[in-house]
């Protein structure tokens, strides 16, 4: 029951350092921090603008890797899917960022690849924008940019 | 050869001999019926002792253990007696110098007699020289007063704090009830917080301390949570509690969709999702509830405050716990009547009670979720949600997620062996078409199995034969021939062409029925799509709900009852 009062001062005191995370480490804190405005206005643009000229693609996979502030493959998103607006019959389309880089649109019927097909059916909710998919996880993204892990 | 005479032996004597025996033997198995009988009667008998005997040793068994428990308890209570009989002496004292101190009837030096008289009884104990530094606090002795509260502090720093932190708010001396609060905050770990704690939180909350203190407990309960956040675990499992919670707030289900109910193949899934849907609506109310209400509590927090502060001087020192748990064993050993393992279990929960501690997080997520069983009210509520904001809205958004991700895509249809899916009800025509479709090959796969009654016809038609050969012979058995062929081949084509209707008609019935199905179906799938797009949509006014909770907002409210207050 008793405890020491001066040990107090120590743990309280250690609230100021903030906690360095180990490399290798993602914290859940860390993939779900707010997205810029910046990333998400480009990931929505990629239905209006043709992005097979190379610069652009250039372009946009710089802003990703800003945006995660790595150039390490193994921690950027394998892809992006969203709702696709070029209107019926396409349903989604996928930014696939693991080495190909394409974007392909896919019509209702059509079947996606096994990693992007577990994030239609959410990419397909309005109430998201975009949904980045990873390995072992994916990751909602509001249009607001706060991030949600399932 | 020579006829031998057999003379017919005479077997009349062995025949009633056997006969004889035979009821001696049917006498005999009767005797044994009855000892059979007797027997079964025995062992019952026997059983019944051996129940009744094996009762006689429990009870027995029980009467010892209480006879034992008393003795023991009589012992025990010597015991304690004996080694710390003066520390309920000194509790007795206690509570009775805080009602003197209160009406302000005990005169001076009868307190700093009877206090000092303490200090000598009862060594080690802390509040002995806690009274003594109260009652020469009252007198106005600086010298003692500080001496006193050195000892105290030394003997149980957390005791002496909790102690001098409620009988100065008892007698409203603000400033220094501030400062044992600060003190009483600095001895608290965040990761492991004493059950007593959330009602001196809900005591600062609803504004029963000075109103600095609240920015005090917002200074401490800030640090506390960047500290707690850092890594990910504590939150992480406040995000799963509050994903359960969300999960378990579930309506119960009210048989809007008959037809989809019993035609729809993936059913259970779509009302799980429509149930999940749901629950956006009904947290919402929750929220609401929770944070717009803003009454009064603070007189039943000064009760508890007061609780507290008797339990302190009332409650047994760490000292002498174990002697009192044994006493308290043997107590409801003798309560159950002597059963010793009934005893243990009411003994083992109790101080599971008591021994529970939590981390700051854990506590702020039992007010949340149920105030009254943590010993909250509705306003702690209010701002353990309005604290537990940040992860909550990460567990609604987690949880929306989940939900939606399991909303099933299509609506797959069994009807009457028509397998059919759909996505929201719009190609009704298409379904129908569909289904027609299926019905023709039904209709066409039954008329496939009637075969057409050769057989029949060709025997009819050879009696026909049979008769127009028999003309030959007599007109009349020609006739006759022939008749009864020609009623043979016209009964087989009609039985066939019956046969064949009724299969049309069945599968017209059939088809109408479903049809009827199929249409309701549709329409049940349409309302269905609608409604849980509408639930849905709640999620996102939640969202909206639980993001503008912040508790600078929370705090206007309480601000409000503390200035009522003070």
């Amino acid at each position: 029951m008793a405890r020491i009062i001066l040990q107090n001062d120590n743990v309280n005191l250690d609230t100021g350092k903030k906690q360095t995370v180990t490399t290798g480490f993602i914290s859940d804190r860390d993939i779900l921090k707010k997205r810029s405005k910046k990333y998400l206005d480009l990931i929505a643009g990629i239905d209006a603008k043709t992005l097979t000229d190379t610069k652009g693609m250039d372009d946009l996979m710089k802003a990703i890797q800003e945006e995660f502030g790595t150039a390490e493959v193994s921690s950027l998103p394998l892809g992006i899917v969203s709702k696709c607006f070029l209107g019926h019959p396409y349903e989604v389309h996928t930014l696939d960022l693991s080495g190909s880089q394409i974007i392909k649109h896919y019509k209702t019927n059509e079947t996606m690849e096994a990693d992007f097909e577990k994030a239609r059916t959410v990419a397909k909710h309005n109430a998201y924008a975009m949904v980045e998919v990873y390995k072992d996880k994916i990751i909602l993204i509001r249009e607001d940019g706060t991030a949600t892990k399932l | 050869m020579s006829n031998q005479v057999i003379s017919y032996a005479d077997l009349s004597v062995i025949n009633s001999a056997l006969r004889s025996i035979s009821s001696d033997m049917s006498g005999v198995h009767s005797e044994l019926g009855s000892l059979n009988f007797k027997q079964d009667q025995l062992e019952s008998e026997l059983t019944k002792l051996a129940d009744a005997f094996a009762d006689f040793v429990e009870a027995d068994l029980k009467h010892k253990s209480l006879q034992l428990a008393e003795t023991r308890q009589g012992n025990l209570k010597q015991d304690l007696q004996i080694k710390f009989g003066y520390y309920a002496e000194v509790r007795r004292m206690a509570t009775g110098i805080l009602q003197g101190v209160d009406t302000g009837v005990v005169s001076d030096d009868t307190l700093r007699f009877t206090t000092e008289e303490v200090m000598i009884k009862a060594p080690g104990y802390w509040l002995a020289p806690a009274l003594v530094a109260l009652a020469s606090w009252i007198r106005n002795d600086k010298n003692v007063n500080e001496k006193a509260l050195n000892e105290a502090l030394k003997r149980d720093d957390y005791k002496t704090t909790l102690f001098f932190m409620l009988v100065m708010r008892r007698l409203t001396r603000n400033d220094a009830s501030l400062k044992w609060l600060e003190r009483y905050f600095m001895h608290q770990n965040p990761q492991n917080l004493d059950r007593e704690f959330i009602i001196i939180l809900e005591a600062v909350t609803t504004g029963v301390f000075p109103p600095a203190s609240r920015q005090l407990m917002m200074s401490n309960v800030k640090g506390w949570l960047d500290q707690l956040t850092q890594g990910d675990t504590f939150i992480n499992e406040q995000k799963s509690q509050w994903v359960k919670f969300f999960e378990a707030s579930g309506p119960l289900s009210d048989g809007k969709y008959p037809l989809l109910e019993k035609f729809a193949d993936n059913w259970v899934k779509l009302e799980t999702s429509l149930k999940e849907a749901k629950i956006h609506g009904i947290l919402n109310t929750h929220f609401k509830g929770i944070i717009s209400s803003s009454a009064d509590f603070s007189k039943g927090v000064k009760v508890q405050l007061d609780e507290i502060l008797s339990l302190l001087v009332t409650n047994f020192d760490d000292e002498e716990l174990p002697l009192q748990e044994q006493v308290r064993l043997n107590q409801l050993i003798i309560q159950m009547d002597g059963d010793k393992n009934a005893a243990q279990a009411i003994m083992d929960a109790e101080k599971h009670i008591f021994d529970e501690k939590v981390d700051f997080l854990q506590l702020l997520t039992n007010a949340s979720f149920n105030p009254e069983l943590s010993g909250a009210t509705k306003v702690t509520q209010a701002l353990a949600v309005s604290i537990s904001q940040p992860w909550i809205v990460e567990a609604h958004d987690t949880f929306t997620a989940q939900s939606r991700n399991r909303i099933p895509q299509t609506i797959e249809l069994n009807v009457d062996g028509f397998k059919t899916t759909t996505k929201d009800g719009s190609e009704e025509n298409e379904l129908l078409k569909k289904q027609d479709a299926f019905y023709q090959t039904v209709l066409e796969t039954e008329l496939g199995k009637l075969s057409f009654p050769y057989g029949g016809v060709i025997i009819g038609a050879l009696v026909c034969l049979l008769g127009v050969w028999a003309f030959s012979l007599h007109p009349v058995a020609g006739l006759v021939g022939l008749g009864i062929g020609g009623v043979l081949i016209w009964n087989n084509i009609k039985n066939f062409n019956n046969a064949k209707e009724n299969i049309t008609e069945n599968v017209e019935e059939r088809k109408r029925k479903a049809k009827e199905v199929l249409r309701g179906c549709i329409a049940e799938t349409v309302d269905y799509r609608k409604e849980h797009t509408t639930e849905d949509a709640n999620a996102e006014v939640l969202r909206q709900l639980l993001n503008s909770i912040t508790p600078e907002d929370f705090s206007s409210v309480s601000k409000e009852t503390a200035r009522n207050i003070i």
